[in-house]
């Protein structure tokens, strides 16, 4: 009897030892939903960067352990894995995914204290004022707006009159984030916004939205849906013959879109926040190694590279906080806050955090589809102006 | 031991228990239901709740599909009028108490719209006739963003009543098991009176029933009120739960899960709607912890759970429809009467 | 003039599209009575089968698209005998949810097996547009919209002349009396669900060409079809053929010009309110036949 309580002591001690060692870290993910062409490839980024942590030193010797769920892309299943991973695991933070449920989770984030790096690039999340909790791994996506329209100013010849530009978006917060300050900025840049569409979340058709802008007789247009999407309308413009040139935000634009739209895709430009898979820069080597070690059969995309890119960026954060004894919501936030320039080997731009702006960086590029391939176009610094905080 | 059904009196046949040991039994699963609270974790609690709201909306359905034969696939629509109604008052300053009611009355005043078809359609057509309605309505609660916040949704606050605030699942608990315990009772005894057998009457036979005196016309159209006002209710306290709406609350999915829970749990019996509203909002979670324990033999299994979830929805469906069509009630009468006939029971 | 012939114009050719899985939709409802909620997920199937043979087992594309229909058969018939035939008899609500869980249980199939990427289906058509007068139509829908006129005068013509064309058309009048006249019931369900399957297999293959590449959402040209089948009338092939195209017609005119107006969104809704106002018209569909009801 007194061999088995000791025997289950010591089990015990040594779950609970090992349980100390771990560092839970939620992660939302939208595998099967309307964003899952560009949630997948990122899930598996994530999922392979923790491992790879792992096996590289984890946080200062202690092991990540990724609490994952598919959400599907549906804010009240975000909102139950929220309440889940921070009631019942109790969580230290959570890697999340889109836009619409990060902002709608913001206010009980700030509540709950829990740092919520989203892969949505949405401006609203920026403003420590509002949400000191949340980061995200990139441009905004109003930045990389304002830059693709300068490029528009840039690129259009014609000197007698300003260039025509339509807006298509999708019909959720993601698909509405960048607008508003895109009205603004053709307003201050001398664009004429002549056309807005909206595509509902998942369609099979764009041909009449499409019309629509014909009528209106835009030069450029951008489109901010995932990447499926962007195909579809690409397809439906060659097939009814546009001359319109059209641009891509950062979650659609990737190494499919050539795959899916073929021969329409071409000439096509957009915002790339990661390089593309294999690209020759000296961070894409720990990546190139696991992946040839783990999965050699599988294709990777430039939204794998994020997903290594957040894990990188947070893990570094987490290390902070633990060396400083600080391992909670309130000192990883505070952990963040103290990356400046940190470098991430050329697989993106560096990030900088402050308590007073969480703008990663301000640095866009801007590639283009040139015979099948991205090719970088241009690379603008856009300015980190106090009135663009939150826009 | 209880071997046939043996009343004296009017008053005992008509009675919602068969035996008074019935009601003692139900009284002490009540008061176990209220410790609930005190031992639940949050993530559980948060579960009880939705299965709570999700029997109030069962109930109401069942009531109109069930009771008085109308299909409707329009419960997610409901669902939403009376959610959106009650942001919208909250955020007005309206109480609680008086809030939740009058959502349940406008989605009433909506489900009496959309029944007006019912008046010449039967059958698949009225469901369609539904099914258009609930598209209307989502088209609706997107667009009229000064109303509902359009695509990105609105927040609730919490509910207050006499300055106590109902901030967290635990005491959101005591809030909407009473309403779920008090609408089902309203509904069992909805069933005793005229209102109630005409309702059965018309699902029967409805053309027997005019020509018997019953007004058809009027009681379908009550019928869809009083199933909407049910269903508004139980948005009304969605809304208070899930704290954040959007139109991707409600999508037609809701809408069949419902029809799933009453189909499961027995069309025409308010157990029939308890029990489906339960089994079905436990499902997923079973689920969810089957695959996570499992999860670490094999890593591929949480890219499955979504379709894994809605297979197993519709296989559950398939499966009872198939071999036990007349649903979970008729499954627990059948147990029950076992055990009350042992050792008779055959 | 040109935004509008454009708007119409691809609205007839989305309409045959419509109108094919339509045709399935009214074939079981004609001979078995059931409405089948399944039906765009045999749409999808079909799809995902065929880019299955084509890219991977790199079967050319006509083989490719036999073997396809061999499988809609065999699934038509697996199906007919599996989950529909206990339910021959029950309440009209318990077959509509068989047909629902069914619709999920293939739906979840699909992704379980083929993920929910978008995956591309190499060009069987080019992209250019051909001119016709003023406007640019795609190649791909002319194909498509040949192709369902032709799939669209063979059944007509099987049903007129066909003897289990007119067997299936005696079994939907009333199975009673065809069984005494020595048609087997049976057979003619089994037959009619794997018409039905072929057929919007044919609807999913010809989609995912158009589109250059299958994914799950083809499937919710499945819900879109309802408004088609109840505005021609459930059991009239004539009105599932004449309904696609009112349908497709209307989303694309709806879409073009009250979008702007309403912000987006329009072109979904607007099949429904037609069904709705229709419906209050004449309660069987434009074509249905009027059901008289005896006590």
């Amino acid at each position: 009897m007194k061999l088995i309580s000791s025997a289950l002591l010591v089990l015990c001690l040594a779950a609970s030892a090992q349980a100390q060692q771990e560092i839970k870290v939620g992660g939302i993910f939208d595998l099967t939903g309307i964003t899952s062409d560009v949630g997948k490839p990122y899930a598996q980024g994530v999922r392979d960067a923790v491992a790879w942590t792992n096996e590289n030193g984890g946080i200062n010797g202690k092991k990540i352990r990724l609490v994952d769920v598919d959400y599907g892309y549906k804010i009240p299943e975000a909102v139950a894995a929220y309440k889940r991973m921070v009631g019942d695991e109790k969580v230290i933070m959570i890697n999340g995914w889109g836009t619409g449920d990060t902002e709608g989770l913001k206010v009980q984030v700030n509540q709950d204290k829990v740092p919520y790096v989203s892969a949505s690039f949405s401006a609203h999340l920026t403003d420590p004022s509002k949400t000191p909790y949340n980061f995200f791994v990139g441009p905004t996506y109003s930045d990389g707006l304002r830059a693709w329209l300068r490029w528009v100013k840039e690129d259009f010849k014609d000197k007698s009159r300003n260039p025509k530009v339509a807006f298509f978006y999708g019909d959720n917060a993601y698909g509405k984030s960048p607008i508003e300050a895109g009205r603004r900025f053709c307003k201050e840049t001398g664009i004429d916004l002549v056309d807005e569409e909206i595509v509902p979340g998942a369609f099979q058709d764009a041909t009449s939205q499409l019309l629509n802008m014909k009528q209106k007789g835009a030069d450029y247009a951008y489109i901010n849906v995932t990447t499926t999407g962007v195909s579809t309308i690409l397809r439906d413009a060659k097939k009814l013959g546009l001359p319109t040139k059209f641009g891509s935000n950062p979650y659609g634009f990737g190494e499919s879109l050539p795959q899916v739209a073929k021969e329409a895709a071409e000439g096509v430009t957009g915002i790339m926040v990661d390089v593309p898979f294999g690209e020759d820069v000296p961070g894409m080597k720990r990546l190139v190694d696991f992946h040839k070690k783990n999965h050699p059969d599988d294709t990777h995309d430039t939204f794998y590279v994020r997903g290594w890119t957040y894990v990188l960026v947070w893990s570094e954060a987490l290390k902070r906080a633990d060396k400083a004894g600080k391992l909670n919501g309130e000192g990883v936030k505070g952990a963040f806050e103290t990356l400046k320039d940190f470098d991430l080997g050329g697989l993106t731009a560096p990030v900088t955090y402050t308590s007073s702006d969480h703008r990663p960086t301000t640095t866009v590029n801007i590639y283009q589809i040139k015979n099948g391939k991205l090719t970088k176009a241009k690379q603008y610094e856009m300015e980190r102006k106090p009135e663009w905080l939150g826009l | 031991m209880l071997s046939g059904e043996f009343h004296t009196s009017y008053a005992s046949d008509m009675g919602i228990f068969e035996t008074r040991r019935a009601g003692w039994v139900l009284a002490a699963f009540i008061v176990a239901l209220f410790a609930i609270p005190f031992v639940a974790g949050s993530y559980w609690l948060d579960v009880t709740n939705r299965a709570a709201i999700a029997v109030i909306a069962a109930t109401g359905l069942n009531i109109l599909t069930g009771f008085t034969g109308q299909i409707s696939l329009g419960n997610a629509a409901f669902l939403s009028v009376g959610a959106y109604t009650t942001a919208f008052l909250a955020n007005h300053g309206v109480p609680f108490l008086f809030a939740c009611p009058l959502a349940g009355i406008v989605t009433a005043l909506a489900g009496m719209v959309f029944g007006i078809p019912s008046l010449r359609l039967k059958g698949l057509y009225l469901a369609m006739a539904t099914l258009a309605a609930h598209f209307i309505i989502e088209f609706t609660s997107s667009h009229w963003e000064g109303v509902t916040g359009g695509v990105a949704g609105t927040s609730v606050p919490f509910p207050r009543i006499l300055g106590f605030d109902f901030s967290n699942d635990s005491r959101l608990f005591f809030l909407v098991v009473p309403a779920c315990i008090a609408h089902l009772y309203f509904a069992k005894n909805l069933f005793r009176t005229r209102v109630g057998k005409a309702f059965v009457a018309i699902r029967d036979q409805d053309i027997s029933a005019e020509v018997m005196g019953v007004d058809v016309f009027r009681y379908k159209l009550l019928s869809f009120a009083v199933s909407s006002f049910y269903v508004g209710v139980a948005g009304s306290l969605l809304a208070y739960q899930a704290r954040i709406i959007s139109p991707e609350n409600f999508p037609l999915g809701i809408a069949i899960d419902h029809l799933g829970m009453i189909i499961i749990g027995g069309l025409g019996s308010i157990l029939g709607s308890i029990l489906g509203a339960v089994f079905l909002t436990l499902l997923p979670e079973v689920l969810r912890l089957a695959t996570s324990a499992l999860s670490g033999s094999f890593p591929h299994l949480v890219q499955l759970f979504t379709p894994l979830k809605v297979a197993v929805f519709g296989l559950t469906i398939v499966l009872f429809l198939v071999f036990e069509p007349d649903g979970l009630a008729d499954l627990w009468r059948r147990v029950r009467n076992w055990f009350r006939l042992y050792p008779f029971s055959y | 003039m040109e935004f509008f012939l454009q708007l119409l114009i691809n609205g007839l050719v989305v309409g045959c599209i419509y109108s094919l899985v339509a045709l399935g939709f009214v074939i079981i409802y004609k001979s078995s009575g059931i409405l089948n909620f399944a039906q765009g997920e045999f749409l999808l199937l079909g799809a995902y089968v065929f880019l299955a043979i084509v890219a991977q087992a790199n079967v050319p594309v006509l083989p490719a698209l036999l073997l396809t229909f061999a499988f809609s058969t065999l699934l038509g018939l697996v199906l007919e005998r599996v989950v529909l035939r206990p339910l021959i008899g029950e309440p009209i609500i318990s077959v509509i949810m068989v047909t629902l869980g069914l619709s999920s249980i293939l739906r979840a199939i699909v992704q379980g097996i083929w993920g929910t990427d978008t995956r591309p289906m190499h060009a069987v058509f080019s992209l250019e547009p051909i001119q016709i007068g003023p406007l640019p139509v795609a190649r791909g829908y002319l194909y498509s919209a040949a192709s369902v006129a032709v799939l669209l005068v063979a059944l007509t013509l099987f049903f007129k002349y066909a003897r289990p064309g007119i067997a299936m058309r005696a079994t939907a009048d009333s199975q009673q009396v065809s069984l005494s006249m020595g048609i087997s019931v049976r057979r003619i369900f089994a037959l009619s669900w794997s018409i039905a399957a072929v057929v919007s297999a044919a609807g999913g293959v010809l989609l995912a060409t158009m589109r250059g590449g299958v994914d799950g959402s083809l499937a919710i040209l499945g819900l879109k079809t309802l408004p088609v089948v109840i505005v021609g009338g459930l059991d009239s092939i004539g009105g599932a053929i004449l309904g696609g195209l009112l349908v497709g017609v209307l989303e694309n005119l709806a879409g073009g010009y009250l979008d702007p107006i309403f912000g987006g969104g329009v072109k979904e809704v607007a099949p429904f309110v037609a069904l709705v106002l229709i419906l209050m018209i004449r309660p069987y569909g434009l074509f249905g036949k009027v059901r008289i009801e005896r006590v």
